[in-house]
């Protein structure tokens, strides 16, 4: 066990978990919020992080096509796609609910459940659709920008692009803008409501379809976010790359507890922080036997491991069934 | 029966017309996608016909028995379809055990599909012999020995039902969902990597050449004057193997729904709580559900390994899952004709209509066809509408929750149909 | 000296930090008819779930014929002969009311599964008994000639009555029925009452209410205990259980205990 070699590498891979761990962070929130107010798990989440990040390659590429991609100030650029992705998602989260998930409220929880199941195939295809029609082809690739490339340089074994930073930095901000809204501002107080107690909040007068919706555009705007993150960071994107991080991070909400935001927050970083670990450490653990190929059955694990013992996750509030 | 004398007359020729008429019709025409559906369609008529129990499935075996198999030999296409229809039935007859019975949202059903199917795929191609050493056997097995593993498939099949559903036992219905997904998806990667440090799925690159089940009835056909390549008999041959694993896996379906067995299921989909209360032993009857519905899934799966020749881990993605549930849904939950319908309707959805909607366009494309000014030439190559299944069971799952939660043939409708209609016995509860 | 079929020994049954049921003593005899009573969140119904295996105790032991159940799954007690109603009636709602009652008789069924996927002569034998017997039982509920009638569509009165037949399908010898009149009339109620004695001299049974029905509590019960905050304030026969001041405080008030006139 070369040891030597372990604690080298450590500050890359704790790196690396903490740039995945953020993205699942941002994405469970979606997943949490709307778990919170309608004890449903949007399953259509992981592919509205997918439309946010064709909304970023999309918009990339309508500005390279007119030429005024390069001058322009990369930085100001990337706050321009991360924006457009979070409207665009948002407003796709808010009528996915409107028209899927609405008329089913209070049915019997399996069902809108089936019916979030076929939102998410439902879209994977659709943007496959839109994408081949327009461009004949639905693998996009992020235009890449030289600055965000570079590499800055952190000791001897330890380096990290700008674009790992931006994409940290950016998950951090939204985090706590999400964290100040939901704690200090009235509306806030007003999902948290809904979330905790819906006729009641109702007799409150707060208008509890409105809330809802809200919650639906906050999600899925993280969501957004998120996906045009992602296809910074990775470059390449799929109708199809919303599937695994999409249960990755339902994984990171359940791990933190689900309906919990901080808990989405602080799962996030610790799944991400595993599965850093697992994806450089297990082949050399494992004498090569499992590489990292297996970091995906890990991340399921966890999931089946926590859902079995300890189901309130790490903040959650322990959930009883009366008799 | 007396006020009907004059009908049943009427009634059978009529679907005998019906059936007769659309099969001369698809022999007739054999490259016609919706003279095949008309056949397929007035095989459906015979299940909602006034008929009585005997004529109905008298019709199913000529219809079935003797029509399918013969347009098949005409038009190999439609044998296949058949055959892909058999398998789905079988599938979704599994399923509706677990999701529509016993209301345990399955979402990685395809793994015991995959378990079935790897079984026979490693044993009965050289795959076994790469870690396994050959002192005493060697791979691949004698084709005989398929039908032992159409055995083991089930057992196979059934002991990981169990182990799936061990740890899931307690689990609230959408996280049961979840974790199921999640071990349909570590059984896709264990397929794809489990070729080192053994090879024993051989990874992406998938298992082949895969054995095949023996001709053993070829002397005697040939002793009869028959004289046949493999090339028309083995499509044949599997869709009467198919046929014949269908007809018993409705019957032990209907066996087990009109039993204590089923009842302890409903209610446990019903209200677990009050179940185990009123005796039902929940993790026995749950654990029951999940061997039964994989056990369908792992016969199906050996089945599948032997006509296909060839597997890989992309036949058994969370896609194939959804699938199912879409044929479930789409057929009503716990609704065994239900099943069988809605695995009809999506497999011809997905074969047929959906090809057919390519081969069409494609036909336009290449005419060069103007619609509003746009030139269907210009068509992008990639947009492929056979391979858009996803959409289309986005869009069943989403419409039928909506606005047909029960399905086309709900499950309890039908039960108390045949007790109004009088003459039928009153069916056991 | 009857047999004791149910006995709780200090149960005590805490949820966080709110002590639901502290340390109660109970034993119920054979053949007796006994009443649990107590203001709203007594811990009456967390008293019914210990016993029936739904909650397990923090502490104490629950004993059914003198056999310790506390470490059992619900199937398992009502094996044992005991079995239950609910508060907020718990039929299987799209079941037929045939169904229902057949599903209570699930420990009783002694069938493998050959049995039933092979439809031997055992299997017509035992499923015919089984309908027999549920139909006998809604014949006694008073539902006979519903029985394809689905649960959710039943009056209200009916389904209360449905969820007896379920219970007795367990050929329970200890019945425990959880606020059995609720929603009912007085007269409703009264036949309800003729009718559990009756069922206790025709099944040999012994039954155990849950109730806020004074009346029917003081007519029909040999014996009736008094919860307060998950603690037993008073035991006893119904007279003198109406009397006990500390009863009368936890249900009216302090004032009212005492014999001063409530405040106008």
């Amino acid at each position: 066990m070369d040891w030597q070699l372990v604690f080298a590498i450590l500050p890359q891979v704790v790196m690396d978990g903490l740039v995945l761990g953020f993205m699942y962070a941002l994405i469970a929130l979606g997943y949490t919020m709307v778990y919170g107010v309608l004890e449903l798990i949007n399953f259509a989440h992981s592919e509205i992080f997918m439309v946010g990040a064709f909304v970023g390659v999309e918009v990339l590429l309508l500005l390279k096509a007119g030429g005024i991609l390069d001058p322009l100030n990369p930085f100001l650029i990337l706050i321009l796609i991360v924006l457009a992705g979070m409207a665009v998602s948002g407003i796709l989260a808010v009528v996915v609910e409107r028209v899927a998930y609405r008329p089913l409220r209070g049915a019997p929880r399996l069902i809108p459940l089936i019916s979030a199941i076929g939102v998410s195939f439902f879209l994977q295809d659709a943007v496959r659709l839109g994408v081949s029609l327009w461009r004949n082809a639905f693998y996009l690739t992020y235009p890449s920008f030289a600055v965000f490339n570079k590499r800055i340089e952190l000791g001897e074994t330890v380096d990290f692009s700008v674009k790992s930073i931006l994409v940290v930095a950016a998950s951090l901000l939204m985090l706590f803008a999400l964290q100040f809204l939901v704690t200090r501002t009235k509306l806030g107080k007003a999902i948290r409501a809904v979330a905790e107690d819906q006729p009641t909040a109702s007799l409150m007068g707060i208008n509890v379809n409105r809330m809802i919706s809200l919650t639906f555009l906050i999600g899925g705007a993280m969501g957004g976010a998120a996906g045009v993150l992602f296809g910074v960071q990775y470059n390449t994107i799929n109708p199809f790359t919303g599937f695994i991080p999409g249960i990755k991070a339902f994984t990171a909400a359940v791990l933190g507890g689900i309906g919990n935001i901080p808990g989405a927050m602080v799962g996030g970083l610790v799944l991400g922080l595993l599965e850093a670990f697992a994806a450089s450490y297990l082949s050399l653990f494992t004498g090569g036997a499992f590489g990292a190929e297996y970091k995906d059955i890990f991340a399921f694990s966890i999931l089946i491991l926590i859902l079995i013992f300890r189901p309130r996750g790490l903040l959650g509030e322990v959930v009883r069934e009366r008799a | 029966m007396s006020e009907r004398s004059g009908r049943p007359v009427v009634v059978n020729l009529l679907v005998l017309g019906l059936i007769g008429g659309s099969a001369a019709l698809v022999w007739v025409v054999p490259r016609s996608i919706l003279a095949f559906m008309l056949f397929q369609a007035s095989l459906v008529v015979v299940y909602y016909a006034p008929l009585s129990f005997r004529a109905k499935m008298a019709y199913a075996a000529l219809g079935l028995g003797l029509l399918m198999p013969v347009l098949g030999t005409h038009n190999g296409y439609y044998m296949e379809v058949a055959i892909q229809v058999g398998i789905f039935v079988a599938l979704a007859l599994g399923l509706n055990i677990v999701v529509g019975l016993a209301g345990l949202l399955d979402l990685g059903y395809v793994a015991f599909y995959a378990v079935g199917a790897y079984l026979w795929a490693v044993f009965g191609s050289p795959q076994a012999g790469k870690f396994i050493s050959a002192t005493f056997v060697t791979f691949p097995l004698a084709p005989g020995w398929f039908f032992v593993f159409l055995v083991l498939g089930i057992a196979v099949a059934a002991v990981t039902g169990v182990l799936l559903g061990l740890p899931v036992l307690r689990l609230r219905g959408d996280y049961l969902a979840i974790v199921t997904l999640g071990f349909g998806e570590v059984i896709r990667v264990l397929a794809n990597n489990l070729d080192k440090p053994w090879n024993i799925t051989n990874g992406p690159k998938g298992i082949t050449p895969i054995e095949r089940p023996p001709l053993f009835f070829e002397p005697a056909l040939r002793a009869v004057g028959i004289e046949a390549s493999p090339f028309t008999l083995y499509p044949l041959y599997f869709y009467f193997l198919i046929l014949g694993i269908v007809v018993v896996v409705i019957l032990v379906n209907q066996r087990l729904e009109h039993s204590h067995v089923g009842r302890a299921w409903e209610a446990i989909r019903e209200d677990e709580v009050a179940a185990q209360a009123m005796g039902v032993p929940l993790v026995r009857m749950k654990l029951l559900a999940f061997a039964a519905g994989a056990s369908f899934a792992g016969i199906m799966g050996v089945m599948f390994s032997a006509k296909q020749l060839f597997i890989n881990p992309e036949s058994f993605t969370f896609l194939e899952s959804i699938g199912v549930l879409a044929m479930v849904i789409l057929g009503g939950m716990g609704s065994i004709p239900g099943a069988i319908i809605g695995a009809s309707v999506v497999t011809i959805l997905n074969l047929q209509v959906l090809k057919g909607i390519s081969l069409w366009l494609n036909d336009l494309r290449n005419a060069g066809i103007e619609i509003f000014g746009y030139n269907l030439a210009n068509l992008p190559s990639q947009f492929e509408p056979a391979k858009y299944e996803r959409m289309v069971f986005g869009i069943i799952l989403i419409l039928m929750m909506i606005y047909r939660p029960e399905g086309i043939i709900p499950a309890r409708r039908r039960r108390l149909e045949r007790f109004d209609r009088g003459h039928e016995e009153r069916p056991a509860p | 000296m009857s047999a004791i079929l149910l006995e709780a020994r200090r149960v005590t049954k805490r949820f966080g930090g709110l002590v639901a049921v502290n340390a109660v003593d109970f034993t119920l005899e054979e053949g007796v008819i006994a009443s649990i009573i107590g203001p709203n969140g007594a811990g009456k119904t967390t008293l019914f779930n210990v016993f029936t295996g739904i909650y397990h105790p923090e502490d104490g032991d629950v004993l059914v014929q003198g056999r310790s159940v506390i470490e059992l799954t619900p199937d398992r007690i009502t094996a044992l002969g005991v079995c239950r109603t609910f508060q907020n009636i718990r039929l299987f709602k799209n079941m037929t009311v045939l169904e229902n009652a057949l599903v209570g008789m699930h420990t009783r069924v002694q069938l493998r599964l050959w049995d039933v996927l092979a439809r031997t002569p055992t299997f017509g034998r035992e499923e015919g008994q089984a309908v027999r017997r549920a139909l006998d039982l809604l014949d006694v509920v008073g539902l006979r000639g519903q029985e394809d009638a689905l649960a959710r569509n039943l009056p209200y009165g009916d389904q209360r009555r449905l969820e007896i037949a379920r219970a007795l399908a367990a050929s329970p010898k200890v019945l425990l029925l959880d606020e059995p009149t609720a929603g009912m009339t007085q007269g409703e109620a009264q036949s309800l009452m003729g009718f559990l004695r009756r069922l206790i001299r025709e099944f040999g049974l012994t039954i155990l209410l849950i109730e806020h029905n004074m009346r029917v509590v003081m007519e029909v019960s040999d014996r009736v205990t008094v919860l307060d905050y998950g603690e037993k304030i008073a035991e006893g026969r119904p007279a003198e259980v109406q009397r006990n001041p500390r009863v009368i405080e936890a249900y009216l008030g302090r004032g009212r205990a005492t014999g001063q006139a409530a405040v106008p």
